[in-house]
């Protein structure tokens, strides 16, 4: 990639930062109801109109839109992300809480769902008996077809309520990532282990594995170094949307787990349209999503030097994908 | 919860049926260790459905953040949840003048908020000042529930406090027990609106301090070691029996009641009617408590179509089977409602016959009021317009949507038709602005019944009947009750509200509101609010 190639391919990623911030905020501003006006009609307190004034001047709710979104605006570029309308928490200390949680989560799911991947697959296409690769390709679309609340309810039911091994509610530390990043694991290694079964499949049968087996290398060596490198390149490409995959499976994850990450703070914030924390949150997921896509742009050419440019990374990845 | 997730909980209750009731056996009974019958010490921890949200005393108005609220601090008059009757508390005597203008307040020594400020006349005052008036440059609106305060003053010699009104207001002594007046100390006060959004922001006086809060994750609350002005109706003196409770919001049903049955948690909040056998069968005490208030009732908005009509309202009143709802759908936990208040608020009627149900009357009614013809589906009809309702599933409520349900099959059989539309909890108060919307559920337990009812439909508030034209004999018993200098002379008034009302067929009574906790068996002693919330003071556990 040219200079000027990865400067534009920044800036392209910074416009749609900037458009989802605009986009999110009208929707916000559009949509009925806001944890404000919910708080003044709330029916079980509801505010006279001279008292509810106060409120809403204090949140400046009363001004223009243009003025709100302005002041929005040049806050956000200040680094300053403002309070919650609903608990009156910073912004920035939810989203760190939030963050520390998640990454921590997403982090050790991802390991989970490469761990997960890599075995179906290996197992699934290299195994010397057909049964066992054919019940073990079956699995990812199993893993694909069970909604992740079922398969957190399980392992809920079987290691925290029967067996007592985890607390379904209290915070332990290190132990108490494991079922939720089990749980998102499963789920996001359901895909990999697709595209590197069918992309290993394809690899094994291609004329170096022929002339590798040839010059005396061994299996094991085949696989390891060469068919699985050459395999894996639709996956890495997979894997960028997988970590996506990971934040959004969270919502759940963490509702049931009851964990407080960003998966917990988006169902909250966007349950009660608490704008400032629901843009915070947009924020960072279309921050990360377009760092990912940058990266695993810029990733491709370290892996296979034949697609260093661009034109010729395209067809392949068009043709890896159509496969 | 709002009612996507509950939908998600429906399918996961139905999944995981098979497999929760082999939990019921395959659990162990959580071991009481030692069965210690020594009261002092444990922890406790407390499951809620909902997340603490906002603390703030004048404007918030969630169920749970009163509930730790009312454990962190104290006020002034103490309330007896079974009688109603008012009692000493940080205030050990009060005068009130014959006209009902000057009430004057002794505030006992020695009380001190966790922040070792002291909570002494010239605290009260500005208590009362700040719950009167607001913080408008903080955005904190006056306590509604306040009457017009002429002047508040104090005497720190005496140690006393005077409340001069512009006008009588009945309710007042009520209105202070109440956890929204609850005393804070002046460092809270003088926060801002956000540091006293939060539960670590409230500093009060209570039997219980806010160790730690980790948002969405848990509160721990401790005992303070030098609590010693507890209400003389608590069952004993000094510091609270237990060492900490740990209250944990979860959301999920499912993981909630399964944490329960596994013995992790030792009190939950909040159990669907049809889990309370269940839960009862694995040895779990299951406690419905209606604390005293207006009943969970749907209010009729006149704005919307058909509703002005008297007699339409009436056949509605006359055409809801509470029984059969109750039967069908609750438990023995639950009580259905007599009038437009539960027995134990101050003046109720029983008036359940003045809305029995009787399908004839209903079909009389509407006769009379001209809806005689039926189109194909059923329904009656009236210059070719089908008499339909329409209205939202409360989101407050968990037990809404069947419940709706069922009232729309009963209305069908007197040929109304209830259009049931839903929203999520972010748009509900938004959408309930809509003047076409026919019913809105509402009631919750609360300090003074007649307070919530005025500010809520006196057409001068917040007209919560959308009456098109102010109903002024309505308005005049309102404002009479808080006239009112006697219990007597009140006590005939709100007689003559509740008669109104339901002549009017204002309202439509279902239930009374009823909160349902899950405890286990070594934890005793469990008590709550006149209001329904829950007190950990007197709490003890055997489970160390």
């Amino acid at each position: 990639m040219t200079p000027l190639a990865f400067i534009k391919r920044i800036g392209q990623s910074l416009l749609v930062v900037a458009l989802t911030y605009v986009f999110v905020y009208a929707v916000l501003f559009l949509l009925p109801g806001d944890p404000i006006e919910s708080r003044i009609n709330n029916p079980q307190n509801p505010i006279p109109e001279d008292q509810a004034e106060a409120i809403l001047n204090y949140y400046r709710l009363d001004r223009p839109p243009l003025e709100q979104f302005w002041t929005s605006v040049t806050r956000i570029l200040q680094g300053d992300l403002g309070y919650s309308l609903t608990n009156g928490r910073r912004v920035s200390d939810l989203m760190a809480q939030g963050i520390g949680e998640t990454v921590t989560l997403a982090a050790l799911a991802l390991v989970f769902a490469i761990v997960f991947a890599l075995l179906v697959a290996l197992v699934g296409v290299f195994a010397p008996w057909t049964p066992v690769r054919n019940v073990v390709s079956t699995l990812p679309t199993l893993a694909h077809a069970t909604p992740g609340f079922l398969i957190a309810l399980i392992l809920l039911q079987v290691f925290a309520y029967q067996l007592g091994w985890f607390s379904s509610i209290r915070d332990e530390g290190f132990k108490s990532l494991l079922l939720p990043a089990i749980t998102l694991g499963i789920g996001g290694s359901a895909a990999i282990a697709q595209v590197l079964i069918q992309s290993l499949t394809r690899a094994a049968n291609e004329p170096f594995v022929t002339v590798l087996r040839a010059s005396g290398t061994t299996p094991s060596a085949i696989v390891g170094r060469h068919v699985l490198l050459n395999g894996s390149i639709p996956a890495v490409t997979l894997l960028g949307l997988t970590i996506g995959e990971l934040l959004a499976g969270s919502v759940i994850a963490e509702t049931i787990f009851s964990r407080t990450g960003l998966g917990f703070l988006t169902e909250q914030s966007v349950r009660s349209q608490d704008g400032p924390v629901v843009l915070a949150v947009v924020m960072f997921v279309s921050i990360v999503f377009t760092s990912v896509n940058l990266i695993t742009d810029l990733i491709y050419p370290l892996i296979d030097p034949r697609l260093g440019s661009g034109r010729r990374r395209r067809s392949l990845v068009t043709a890896g994908a159509s496969s | 919860m709002n009612v996507a997730s509950r939908r998600i909980s429906f399918v996961i209750a139905a999944t995981l049926a098979a497999g929760m009731s082999m939990t019921a056996c395959a659990a162990s009974a959580p071991a009481a260790s030692g069965g210690s019958s020594e009261k002092a010490g444990g922890t406790l921890v407390y499951l809620d459905a909902e997340l603490s949200s906002n603390t703030q005393l004048q404007s918030s108005g969630t169920w749970q953040d009163s509930a730790y609220v009312t454990n962190i601090t104290d006020r002034l008059l103490d309330r007896d949840p079974e009688t109603g009757e008012l009692g000493p508390y940080i205030a050990d005597t009060w005068t009130v003048s014959d006209d009902g203008l000057v009430y004057e307040f002794h505030i006992i020594d020695g009380v001190t908020y966790s922040d070792g400020t002291p909570l002494d006349a010239a605290n009260v005052a500005r208590n009362l000042e700040w719950q009167a008036h607001g913080d408008a440059d903080g955005g904190i609106p006056a306590n509604n529930w306040f009457p017009a305060v002429a002047d508040i003053t104090h005497d720190d010699d005496a140690q006393t406090v005077t409340v001069t009104l512009d006008e009588p207001y009945a309710p007042f002594l009520n209105v202070l027990s109440f956890w929204r007046t609850s005393l804070v100390a002046d460092a809270t006060i003088e926060s801002s609106l956000e540091a006293q959004s939060q539960l670590t922001g409230i500093i009060g006086s209570g039997p219980f301090v806010v160790e730690s809060e980790k948002y969405g994750e848990e509160i721990v609350l401790a005992a303070r070691d030098d609590y010693d002005w507890a209400p003389e109706r608590a069952a004993h003196d000094g510091r609270a029996y237990l060492d900490e409770v740990v209250i944990i919001p979860v959301t999920e049903d499912s993981v909630r009641l399964g944490s329960l049955r596994s013995g992790e948690a030792d009190l939950i909040r909040y159990i669907q009617p049809s889990e309370e056998a269940g839960l009862e069968a694995a040895g779990i005490t299951v406690v419905g408590v209606q604390g005293a208030g207006n009943v969970n009732a749907w209010e009729l908005h006149q704005s919307a179509p058909f509703l002005d009509d008297a007699r339409v309202r009436q056949a509605l009143q006359h055409g809801i089977d509470r029984q059969q709802i109750i039967d069908d759908l609750y438990t023995d936990n639950w009580q259905l409602a007599t009038s437009i208040v539960t027995p134990t608020t101050f003046g109720y009627v029983d008036l359940s016959d003045e809305f029995a149900f009787d399908p004839d009357e209903s079909a009389a009614l509407l006769d009379e009021a001209g809806w005689t013809e039926r189109d194909a589906d059923g329904y009656r009809t009236k210059d070719g317009e089908r008499l339909s309702i329409l209205t939202y599933v409360d989101v407050f409520d968990s037990t809404a949507k069947p419940l709706f349900q069922l009232i729309q099959w009963q209305l069908e059989q007197i040929g109304v038709e209830l259009v049931i539309k839903e929203t999520d909890y972010a748009n509900y108060s938004a959408t309930l602005e809509d003047p076409a919307i026919g019913a809105r559920r509402n009631g919750w337990p609360e300090a003074d019944a007649w307070v919530r009812q005025t500010v809520n439909y006196h057409s001068q508030n917040t007209n919560g009947f959308r009456l098109q034209e102010p109903d002024e004999e309505l308005d005049a018993l309102y404002e009479a009750q808080g006239a009112a200098t006697n219990d007597e002379e009140r006590a005939k008034v709100v007689g003559d509200i509740q008669r109104h009302v339901i002549e009017n067929a204002y309202t439509l009574p279902i239930l009374d509101d009823t909160q349902v906790f899950g405890l286990q068996p070594y934890v005793h002693d469990f008590t709550t609010t006149y209001e329904a919330r829950p007190t950990f003071y007197d709490v003890w556990t055997e489970n160390k």
